[in-house]
């Protein structure tokens, strides 16, 4: 079960193999409980274009749950 | 000798491999893979320091971001510059770029990567009903499975 969805937009600047990254990326931190109820967090990074698969779905499954 | 070290078609070889080797992680690139096939007829003790050259050159490149502009910039001082390089391999490291330049990013921004990524994302809607203890019948409940993991990099 979801418990929190924590999200932070970066841009990584620079890195010792690319002094010019200019990379924007979504890292998405999540707090779940399973059924004992034991809470674990699990972060996660997600490039603009996964980050816009992921809302897609998301917004997918909204409208489904809108209809059942 | 040198009318070796300046065949074109060479070069855009060498620049292929080494962007393998240095951005794609592509193993079992060694120097001497590139002489023997690229460079036959050129000693190892001359190919190393012309090889060394290309390397920094295209990593400079690369690690700049270089846009048009730029490129053209560096690459002329580099041919002004004593031991640098012919105006020709200039043309053939700017077509190079040109050509490879999204592909390289992408690598190295892959490279950048180190917590995990999204690897897959599925889900269900489950219309759920509850007839005992809840009065709550028909609540719609989404499952969501994220594959969460490190993407195609070596686990320690």
């Amino acid at each position: 079960m979801l418990l929190d969805f924590q999200w932070k937009l970066g841009m990584a600047v620079s890195s010792d193999s690319c002094r010019s990254l200019k990379y924007p990326y979504v890292a998405v931190m999540l707090k779940v409980a399973d059924e004992s109820g034991q809470v674990k967090k699990k972060s996660f990074e997600m490039t603009i274009p996964q980050f816009q698969n992921f809302y897609r779905q998301f917004k997918e499954i909204a409208a489904v749950i809108e209809t059942v | 000798m040198a009318g070796d070290l300046e065949s074109s078609k060479a070069l855009s070889g060498l620049l292929s491999g080494l962007a393998q080797d240095a951005f794609h992680g592509h193993p079992g690139i060694t120097e001497e893979l590139l002489r023997s096939q690229l460079y036959p007829e050129v000693p190892p003790e001359e190919f190393r320091p012309f090889l060394a050259k290309m390397r920094g050159i295209l990593k400079s490149i690369a690690s700049a971001d270089m846009d048009f502009n730029q490129l053209e910039a560096f690459l002329t001082a580099q041919t002004k510059k004593q031991g640098g390089i012919t105006s020709d391999q200039a043309a053939v490291i700017s077509k190079f770029w040109k050509s490879h330049k999204t592909k390289i990013r992408e690598s190295l921004m892959n490279q950048s990567r180190w917590d995990s990524g999204l690897r897959g994302l599925s889900w269900r809607v489950d219309g759920k009903s509850q007839s005992r203890h809840s009065a709550q019948i028909h609540t719609p409940v989404a499952i969501v499975e994220l594959e969460i993991g490190k993407s195609g990099q070596d686990q320690l």
